[in-house]
């Protein structure tokens, strides 16, 4: 046996040598991922350059908007000193609506992939949920803010379903097709080892689904910003949305401007966040 | 100790009586009848469509016949069970979990009280034994197909199962890979007490001589065992003493034109089938 083993690790030296914890990178997937961590950190010029153009051109019609007295483009320059003033207002504004956006959305995550997970595994679940599914889920939630907003007894509670609806279905389904699509080798080993459908609904059907569902929370994530700020241009007396509503009714187009941008912002945040929980979670994704 | 050998010669093996499967219209598997002794290590070899990897998958329960009767240790077998560890072709660790978890996820089936430490030193001794120890912590990702290969096999025998089903294990594999991990089969085997009744699916007649006590040899369409070779060589099996041993070269002859006239026959019967055969059949020689 010594021999066998020697050469089975000698012919490996180059992956074992590299001394490796849990927690580390592994030498063979940073090269992998070398070039997308460049663009991620910024060393393309390329968008920089975009914004560049994109800044210049925005600046010199502001101007010369403004100087036919037009004030409907406000040039850069005025728009981030509204910003800079406003911050206090829309960093309350954030809180307000993340304390709508992050218990619907919450919800929406752990019914979405609990159902789902469960959809896509049990006959007779999937056969109760997807046919509901197809007609429910293309429904644009957007119509349902009025009524939402008429039926529930606060605003608030109304936009976190409106939230909650717009993230439930892409998660759902996503999870769903995940569940459905584990592959054949990884049932088989569940069952050979033993796995009740529980176990092997926590440790292999939820794991190997975890790329779909990661996909759903995106789509997910998308639609509730914008059900979120839609809502909020309907009723809401703080926030995100209701700052740019609020700035329009005042012809205030600085600081209208200035919550676009910030909103865009945080939105990208939050996306970005998202983008690297997934790229944490599916490390082991080759 | 009298008693444990007393017991190991009582255990009753696996047994297949007149099995069919059909999968649809088309029939996979014709009038099986097999018995594997306890203890026994059995070959199943044949050209791909023999229906092989088929009746493995009908004795680890991943697949119920058509009709017949399947028992383990005297039980029918109507599922899955720990009882049957199974080692597949293509690596079927969880890529999300680290090779010792992997591992672990079988010691706690056959000794589910454990606690967390003791599990994973249970694995880590585990795939010591299959020359893994260094690799515990990694992730399949990070393994070559053949260390892969050998954790597998890790998982498989930390279910302490009676029967171990293992569906051409090594058919991945380069050569080095293959001879490397037959050897250690061969030692986990031989070292175990008392030996598991392993059924090994393979397409290479010279693997099936080196491992097996006895060879099945199964013809296509549809899948049936067309022959039943005892392999008498003593063991441990040296692989180049083997290999030019007279009476070794004499059967491996004698198993090769048995795939071949099989393969003839269906020629006749049915040229276009036989042509596909034939070339398959010329791949096991």
């Amino acid at each position: 046996m010594p021999p066998t083993k020697e050469l089975a690790m000698s012919s490996q030296t180059n992956v074992l040598s590299v001394p490796l914890d849990r927690g580390a990178v592994p030498a063979t997937r940073s090269v992998v991922r070398q070039p997308r961590r460049r663009r991620l950190s910024g060393f393309a010029w390329e968008p920089w350059a975009l914004a560049a153009i994109l800044l210049t051109a925005w600046q010199l019609a502001g101007q010369a908007l403004a100087g036919e007295g037009n004030p409907l483009l406000p040039p850069p320059l005025v728009v981030f000193a509204a910003l800079r003033d406003s911050l206090p207002e829309l960093w309350r504004g954030t809180i307000s609506s993340f304390l709508i956006l992050l218990p619907g959305y919450g919800t929406a995550l752990v019914l979405g992939v609990t159902l789902g997970l469960l959809a896509g595994t049990t006959p007779w679940l999937g056969r109760a949920f997807f046919p509901v599914a197809k007609v429910a889920a293309p429904i644009p939630p957007t119509v349902f803010i009025p009524y939402a907003i008429a039926v529930l007894p606060t605003f608030h509670l109304s936009a976190t379903f409106v939230v909650f609806l717009g993230a439930f279905w892409p998660i759902f389904l996503n999870a769903a097709a995940g569940a459905a699509a584990v592959e054949g080798r990884h049932r088989d080993n569940a069952r050979v080892l033993g796995f009740s459908h529980f176990e092997s609904l926590r440790k292999v059907v939820f794991p190997a689904s975890l790329p779909h569902i990661f996909c759903g929370m995106g789509v997910g994530l998308g639609f509730s910003f914008i059900l979120l700020t839609v809502a909020e241009l309907f009723g809401a007396n703080a926030g995100l949305g209701r700052f740019v509503q609020y700035y329009a009714d005042y012809a205030d187009y600085p600081r209208m401007v200035a919550g676009i941008l910030y909103t865009g912002a945080v939105t990208w945040g939050a996306m970005t966040l998202l983008e690297q929980a997934r790229h944490r979670a599916l490390f082991w994704q080759r | 100790m009298s008693k444990i050998i007393a017991h190991v010669e009582h255990r009753e093996g696996l047994r297949i009586e007149s099995l069919d499967f059909a999968y649809g219209e088309s029939l996979i598997l014709r009038g099986i009848d097999l018995a594997v002794q306890a203890g026994e290590f059995l070959a199943l070899l044949g050209p791909s469509g023999s229906g092989k990897s088929t009746l493995l998958r009908l004795l680890a329960g991943l697949e119920r016949p058509t009709s017949g009767r399947l028992t383990a240790a005297g039980d029918p077998i109507d599922g899955p069970g720990t009882e049957r560890a199974v080692v597949f072709q293509h690596y079927a660790l969880f890529p999300w979990m680290t090779v010792a978890d992997n591992v672990a996820e079988a010691v706690h089936k056959a000794h589910p009280g454990l606690a967390r430490s003791e599990r994973r030193a249970r694995a880590r001794a585990h795939l010591e034994r299959v020359g893994l120890g260094e690799a515990a912590g990694r992730y399949p990702f990070e393994l070559s197909g053949g260390m892969q290969q050998r954790a597998a096999i890790a998982r498989a025998l930390a279910l302490e199962s009676p029967f171990l089903l293992m569906d051409e294990p090594f058919g991945a594999l380069d050569p080095v890979n293959r001879a490397k991990l037959q050897d250690l089969l061969l030692a986990v085997w031989q070292g175990s007490s008392p030996r598991p009744t392993l059924v090994f699916v393979t397409h290479g007649i010279d693997e099936a001589l080196l491992l097996a006590d006895r060879v099945a040899v199964m013809g296509a369409n549809p899948g049936r065992i067309i022959r039943d070779y005892p392999v008498p060589f003593a063991r441990p099996r040296e692989r180049v003493a083997l290999y030019q041993d007279p009476g070794f070269q004499r059967l491996r002859e004698e198993i090769a034109e048995t795939l071949d006239a099989d393969t003839l026959t269906r020629l006749d019967a049915n040229p276009e089938a036989g042509f596909h055969a034939a070339n398959q059949g010329a791949r096991y020689v």
